[in-house]
């Protein structure tokens, strides 16, 4: 909530997440894991990762993890 | 000798709603209303019926969508369902997401989900058509033709009268034009969230998913709509009979008009009270509830001591100041002596419990929470510490905002009394320590 | 010696059975590969030894490589003029004029596994319930594929000498397939390895004790 709009969000559909943990382990600097593995989002993607930050999107196995560019 | 008055009884924890009611008359929107207990049946004095609405107020004058949002928004109406946003933003918002042949719908939201709330409840026993005028005049404004109209399924008193009063609009030659339905929800905390709503309009289970659009923009089948709190259409509804100009002699030039509160206080049946906004906090508080933690903003919202907050205005931008939370105007004043920690554990077992279960951080974590804030009450070592840690973990991971709701409450436990935070790490219990105390020198 | 062209004589008949072998143990390996992506559920670190996105890429690849195992085995055996199987018997399950059930079940496990691997090139138009769905049925195109096998492979049919280099492979597939299969259902049947249990709150009473 505290994050400009204007910048590219990673957001989850957290109804759908399974904990599969494919987006941490594509991108683990960016993306951790809670205690019972669900992924922890930073505030905003830089722009120079944003093309990884699709392909974590698109191996979710749920397609739980979106990417939201202004 | 103590000169401190001994602790009269506490106010019980309100974890399930109560049908017994005491509805004070107001300025405004409980104008009408003889002070009268409520309990069963209605009270004596003051008829919700539409004959006597329609006779008090004459037949509502339909607004144009420009004229609407221009008195909305000279009025600042804002949600009274705990977000307070601006409702004239809201209708520029669903007018704006219409297209041809698919027109907007509007959802009167009087489940009450939160069971220490009781003005939606009130608003049932004494003016429901003021809330379905207020739809009905948004409805025509913006070309709905469905006005739903949800109701609690954990308050059958409030249901019923809910029903009784939809059911005479069916037969009201002004509310013509417009189908109106109803939708009863399940008893649980999370069941009035507004997606858990349109899930359930939908023919789903009333529980939130994921909103990736606000339902102005996309909502019931994928259309704009224009869901509000009943309070907030009592509002539009009270603005449009009586005119801009009654509404802005209450309140502050700020924040015009009137809120509803649902006051808990020891020795007292749940009483909903209409305030002026500006008026001080310690207007509706009793004596026994001026000293002594009070929660403010109901099971999502935030603790203070009662000394510091009874000079408090009741508006939102003074709550916002002090990092307090109004929310659905729910003030829960357990009562000098009434231990914040032990309530708040009891608070969030119960709301750990209430986790429609769906996203894993709130499933997982509001139990860890729960668990780590009895832990802290019973004082083991690092408590404290696991607590504030899952505060932060839990907050803005969920498809809803019970998880956020949760931590704030605790935070706001950690934040407002350390003092008797530290107590309770140290194995022991101020409130507690009162009581001994008193009683030691009676 | 008499020169054979290559639609006549055994080579056609060989590559047809070598791909089609090839193409079971493929597409097992996919299959178990698929359901190890998914995994269970996980906790902490992500619990998998091997990243999951690596399972997930190598199924992928295999499943597409697979795909090209099967354009060859449909090839071979509609060139090879010692059977008459036509291109459109590669298609529709009907018509074939040699061993028609057999092709037949051959026709349908590859008409399967195409759907399965267009939607899956379309996941992320197609939303993951609709796709989930139609994934489902690459457990069907394996069994059908791997009867198709038995029932025309002449190899497992006919128990000859060499039937061993046939026998054990598919033996060992489908006991791996099955096992795979054993364990999504039991996980599916166990339900969200972290559902959590209400808090006992026993502490409540501890300050007045």
């Amino acid at each position: 909530m505290t994050a400009p709009t204007t910048a590219t969000r990673l957001r989850v559909d957290w109804p759908s997440c399974d904990a599969h943990g494919l987006c941490h382990e594509l991108l683990p600097d960016l993306i951790g894991l809670d205690d019972w593995g669900f992924p922890i989002l930073p505030e905003h993607v830089p722009a120079d990762r944003v093309l990884e930050a699709r392909a974590a999107a698109k191996a979710c196995p749920k397609l739980a993890l979106r990417l939201l560019q202004p | 000798m103590t000169t401190q008055a001994m602790p009269s009884q506490l106010a019980t924890l309100p974890l399930t709603p109560s049908e017994d009611l005491l509805v004070l008359p107001g300025p405004a929107l409980l104008a009408d209303v003889a002070s009268r207990r409520v309990s069963g049946g209605i009270g004596s004095g003051g008829d919700p019926s539409l004959r006597d609405h329609r006779a008090r107020w004459g037949e509502p004058t339909m607004l144009g969508l420009d004229a609407l949002h221009a008195l909305t928004d000279a009025a600042g109406v804002r949600g009274r369902g705990g977000a307070g946003f601006s409702f004239a933003r809201k209708l520029a918002t669903a007018a704006r997401h219409r297209s041809l042949g698919r027109a907007p719908f509007v959802v009167v939201n009087a489940s009450e989900g939160e069971p220490a709330s009781a003005k939606d409840a009130a608003l049932a026993r004494t003016s429901p058509h003021l809330v379905l005028d207020g739809a009905l005049i948004a409805a025509r404004a913006l070309g709905a033709r469905e006005i739903h109209v949800i109701v609690p399924g954990d308050r059958p008193r409030t249901r019923g009268l809910l029903l009784a009063a939809v059911a005479e609009r069916t037969t009201d030659p002004a509310s013509s034009g417009v189908r109106w339905l109803t939708h009863t929800t399940q008893a649980r905390f999370v069941a009035g969230q507004a997606r858990a709503v349109l899930e359930l309009m939908a023919g789903r289970p009333g529980l939130p998913v994921t909103a990736w659009e606000p339902e102005a923009v996309r909502g019931h089948r994928g259309r704009a709509t224009l869901l509000s709190n009943a309070e907030t259409w009592a509002h539009v509804g009270l603005l449009a009979l009586e005119g801009l100009g009654r509404t802005l002699g209450r309140g502050t030039a700020a924040e015009p008009g009137t809120t509803l509160l649902t006051v808990h206080a020891p020795g007292r049946p749940v009483t909903v009270q209409e305030v002026e906004h500006g008026l001080p906090l310690g207007a509706v508080l009793p004596a026994s509830a001026r000293s002594g933690p009070i929660l403010l903003g109901g099971f999502h919202g935030t603790w203070a001591a009662g000394s510091d907050v009874v000079d408090l205005p009741i508006s939102a931008a003074a709550f916002r100041e002090r990092r307090l939370a109004l929310g659905a105007g729910v003030v829960i004043a357990p009562g000098l002596g009434a231990c914040a920690v032990a309530w708040t554990e009891r608070i969030v077992a119960h709301l750990a419990s209430e986790s429609a279960g769906r996203c894993g951080p709130c499933r997982n974590g509001l139990p860890a929470l729960a668990t780590a804030v009895a832990d802290l009450a019973a004082g083991r070592p690092g408590a404290r510490a696991e607590v504030a840690r899952l505060c932060g973990l839990v907050e803005g991971r969920g498809a809803c905002a019970h998880p956020d709701g949760t931590s704030r409450l605790v935070a706001s436990l950690l934040q407002a009394f350390p003092e008797e935070v530290a107590r309770h790490e140290a194995g022991r219990c101020g409130a507690r320590q009162h009581l001994i105390e008193s009683e030691a020198v009676r | 010696m008499t020169v054979l062209t290559i639609t006549e004589g055994p080579l056609l008949w060989y590559l047809n059975r070598a791909s089609g072998l090839s193409l079971m143990i493929v597409l097992s390996a996919s299959v178990v590969l698929g359901v190890l992506a998914r995994g269970g559920r996980t906790g902490g670190d992500g619990g998998a030894r091997v990243p999951r996105f690596v399972t997930q890429s190598l199924h992928r690849n295999l499943a597409l490589g697979g795909m090209l195992l099967l354009l060859a085995h449909i090839a071979t055996a509609v060139v090879d003029e010692y059977v008459d199987i036509r291109w459109a018997d590669a298609l529709l399950p009907w018509g074939s004029a040699y061993e028609p059930w057999w092709v037949a079940l051959g026709t349908i496990a590859s008409d399967l596994f195409l759907v399965v691997t267009l939607t899956s090139a379309l996941r992320l138009r197609l939303g993951h319930r609709a796709w989930k769905t139609i994934h489902l049925a690459s457990w069907l195109a394996w069994g059908v594929g791997v009867a198709h096998g038995i029932g025309i492979g002449t190899d497992l049919r006919d128990q000859q000498d060499w039937v061993a280099w046939s026998v054990l492979p598919t033996i060992v597939c489908v006991l791996a397939v099955l096992a795979a299969l054993g364990w999504r259902l039991d996980e599916r049947r166990r339900g969200p390895r972290d559902a959590a249990v209400a808090p006992t709150t026993t502490s409540r009473e501890a300050v007045h004790r």
